[in-house]
């Protein structure tokens, strides 16, 4: 009882350390990206370009690996004019906000929609007309709009699409549409839209007219553009929010461009000089805006809507995580008792199959089994199997894993213990399951401990099926907030969660300390 | 009426002949101790007997159970299930004790006789009850072994071994792993096995154990059977040099 009391006191001392750790690092982090405001532009040398290197042709990666897009000519220019260096900075595009605001770029200029974010940045003024169009596989009876009804719909994560669907300023029309298809799914690039659209998990993709254009030269007439398009809105070029005066000097050069035609020319250069749009009438009202409008809600309240919000993300996780258990630990025996078979065919099997899984990224074999149906055996996949191929993949490559734990567990075993039941007339099942099995378990608790942990924090790899658990929800969710505090939470959450996890196991082993 | 017969039992391990033509007969109710230097080939000889090894050539029965027989100079063993049988009619005690350590004192005891032969719950229960007494452990039978000494540890291999009422015992070193002060409490009981005319095979390091309980002393060295003969002969007036000079060496 004393110990117990003890161990209790240890627990909520080291909790409160790591609580006391973890808002520390919080509030260095939020502190840091008021000191670093316009850091980069002030010393006058460098100019920091962040873009989505997967957003041709804005900016993206040619054939010779260079970093080329209109975008990225026009920031070029503005550069020259100001005599500073331009850096190209990729970014992924779910934490761009984060890298804007803790300085380490100065702007996110890469055929950046102003629509439903006026509030969030300081902009230039609008340079490029941009309208969502919707693209199907050439062969689908998908005509109009109306058409989409019951279908599946993807657009990229925290893109111009999914705001004009679930935006905030989302139109009426565009919400009614929205609510028409059977599912509306995201996925973090352009080529994964591709990949699931050409697999047929999902019927159409929706994007930027620029983009789409570019993709369909790109990719031949296996797919085509609806002529209807969802809605229109406006490229600007974002600067951290009051960042006025680095925005101010990229706005005149860029004016300047625009008098003397190098802007219409660059234009020229990259096809878009029919979506051209700046200095004309009506398109600045994001630069002209006043930074007093933009809404501070005080730190509580940010938590409160963040978890709100994460919570749908929180029972994905908690799925992936069960069922992946569940599966894995069995089938972790099963591939274990085949790897130890006498056969030498079926323990070679075991031990490739063990091989190929722990020397292969766990994000990889998710798209193997995902997309492997389509590529290698031409089936069509539904949309639910998406959620199925992450619980698949997952049960996959923790049971390679339990299967060498429990491998380790049994070999420890000493041989007198088979021997005993060998003379006591044991069958070799009745050896198993009841002599040899209860002693494993409790030498592999502690590492399979170690697995269940790492399976908390893998869950957020669902992501590269587009399956939403609570990361990649997080991730969205800090992208519209241009926060990075829906990030701290979620890490918040999985240490939680894993803390839960360990006590758990703690409780397990003592529980099975009465023999030894 | 023999309840072990051995014939010309030869066992190499890859070029190493280790047993090289041993022949015995253990009768019912008779007490023998197997003694030798280590090497002698007195455990290879006991694990061949247990069937935990296969011999390479040479006969093996239980009264008239068939485990092996010799065909043209190579050990044929008989099918799984009379050897299966034949695992009935012997209790091993273990140098290490091997008891299972998940398992209560009276379910190490109880297990097999229930899971194994498939005898009725209740009586395996009461005749495990008096053989933990007979062992002096009747206050153990829920501890753990892990909360008990070597010593009833061992008595407790020893009750495991009885409860599948075998027709002989064996033991292998059966006091080796354990203090010297122990020691007598294992004779003790197996004192009172023997006089109880349970028949045992007993390889030992254990010169006095060998003299009091034994009724014929087998002397093993490299893989042949030296000497053999009443306690008092072969271990007081030894005929062979071998014999001699172990007993020398052991006896200081």
């Amino acid at each position: 009882m004393q110990k117990q009391k003890k161990n209790y006191k240890k627990h909520l001392f080291l909790w409160l350390l790591l609580c006391s750790l973890l808002v520390g690092c919080g509030s260095a982090l939020f502190a840091e990206g008021h000191r670093t405001e316009a850091a980069a532009s002030d010393d006058g040398t460098t100019f920091t370009v962040g873009f989505d290197a997967e957003f041709p042709p804005y900016g993206y990666k040619n054939e010779e690996g260079e970093y080329v897009g209109f975008d990225l000519d026009l920031a070029a220019e503005v550069c020259k004019r100001n005599g500073w260096t331009l850096v190209k900075q990729p970014v992924d595009w779910d934490s761009k906000d984060m890298e804007l605001n803790s300085g380490s770029i100065d702007c996110i200029w890469n055929g950046f929609t102003i629509n439903g974010r006026e509030n969030a940045y300081t902009w230039s003024k609008a340079y490029i007309d941009n309208s969502q169009v919707v693209i199907v596989k050439s062969d689908a009876k998908i005509k109009k709009l109306k058409d989409l009804a019951g279908k599946v719909v993807v657009v990229q994560a925290d893109s111009s699409a999914l705001k004009a669907f679930t935006g905030e300023d989302a139109t009426a029309e565009n919400q009614e549409l929205c609510a028409s298809f059977a599912d509306l799914q995201q996925v973090s690039d352009y080529n994964s839209a591709f990949m699931n659209l050409e697999s047929g998990s999902v019927d159409a993709i929706c994007m930027d007219i620029g983009v789409a254009s570019y993709q369909i030269e790109q990719r031949g007439d296996a797919f085509r553009m609806l002529e209807e398009q969802v809605s229109s809105e406006q490229y600007g070029i974002g600067f951290k929010a009051g960042n006025t005066k680095l925005r101010d000097q990229v706005q005149a050069a860029l004016d300047e461009m625009l008098a003397d035609g190098t802007f219409a020319s660059i234009a020229e250069e990259w096809d878009l000089s029919d979506c051209i749009c700046l200095g004309e009438e009506g398109t600045d009202s994001a630069y002209r805006q006043d930074d007093s409008s933009i809404v501070k809600s005080t730190f509580g309240e940010k938590v409160i809507s963040i978890m709100k919000r994460l919570s749908g993300g929180i029972l994905a996780s908690l799925a992936i995580f069960l069922l992946t258990l569940l599966f894995s630990m069995p089938l972790g025996l099963l591939v274990c008792m085949l790897r130890k078979s006498r056969f030498g065919l079926v323990q070679w099997i075991a031990r490739i199959y063990i091989s190929i899984v722990r020397g292969t990224p766990l994000m990889l074999q998710l798209l193997v089994v995902f997309f492997g149906p389509y590529y290698v055996l031409g089936m069509t996949l539904s949309s639910r199997y998406r959620f199925y191929a992450v619980i698949i993949g997952f049960s996959l490559n923790y049971a390679a894993y339990f299967a060498e734990i429990y491998r380790s567990g049994i070999e420890s075993i000493p041989v007198g213990q088979y021997e005993a039941a060998n003379v006591l007339g044991y069958s070799r099942i009745q050896t198993f399951w009841k002599i040899i099995f209860p002693q494993m378990v409790k030498r592999v608790i502690p590492p399979v401990t170690n697995e269940v942990i790492t399976l908390v924090k893998d869950t957020s790899l669902a992501f590269a099926l587009a399956y939403t658990e609570m990361f990649t929800m997080a991730k969205q969710v800090a992208a519209a907030d241009a926060s990075i505090l829906p990030l701290f939470v979620a890490g918040v959450f999985y240490y939680v969660f894993n803390f839960v996890v360990a006590i758990l196991m703690e409780q397990l082993e003592k529980k099975m300390q009465y023999f030894s | 009426m023999a309840v072990l017969t051995i014939q010309h039992m030869k066992k190499s391990y890859e070029d190493l002949q280790v047993l090289s033509d041993i022949s015995m007969t253990v009768e019912e109710g008779e007490v023998i101790a197997v003694l030798g230097p280590s090497g002698s080939g007195k455990s290879t000889m006991l694990r061949c007997a247990t069937m935990l090894e296969k011999m390479d050539a040479g006969d093996l029965m239980y009264g008239q159970h068939v485990v092996a027989k010799d065909y043209h100079g190579k050990a044929v063993y008989a099918k799984k299930a009379s050897l299966q049988k034949c695992k009935n009619m012997f209790g091993l005690v273990f140098q290490n004790f091997n008891l299972f350590p998940h398992y209560t004192v009276l379910k190490n005891v109880i297990d097999a006789p229930i899971h194994v032969q498939k005898r009725n719950k209740q009586e395996v229960i009461q005749e495990a009850k008096e053989l933990l007494k007979k062992v002096g452990l009747e206050d153990k039978e829920d501890y753990y072994p892990c909360q008990l000494s070597g010593g009833q540890q061992q008595r407790v291999a020893i009750a495991r071994a009885l409860a599948m009422k075998p027709q002989m015992l064996f033991f292998d070193e059966p006091t080796s792993a354990l203090d010297p002060e122990i020691t007598a409490e294992i004779l003790k009981v197996l004192r009172q096995l023997a006089e109880e005319k349970i028949t045992m095979l007993i390889v030992t390091h254990e010169i006095e154990f060998a003299r009091k309980v034994a009724d014929r002393v087998i002397f093993m060295d490299g893989g042949v059977i030296v000497e053999e003969g009443c306690p008092k002969d072969v271990i007081d007036h030894p005929s062979s040099e071998r014999t001699k000079a172990f007993l020398q060496k052991m006896e200081g």
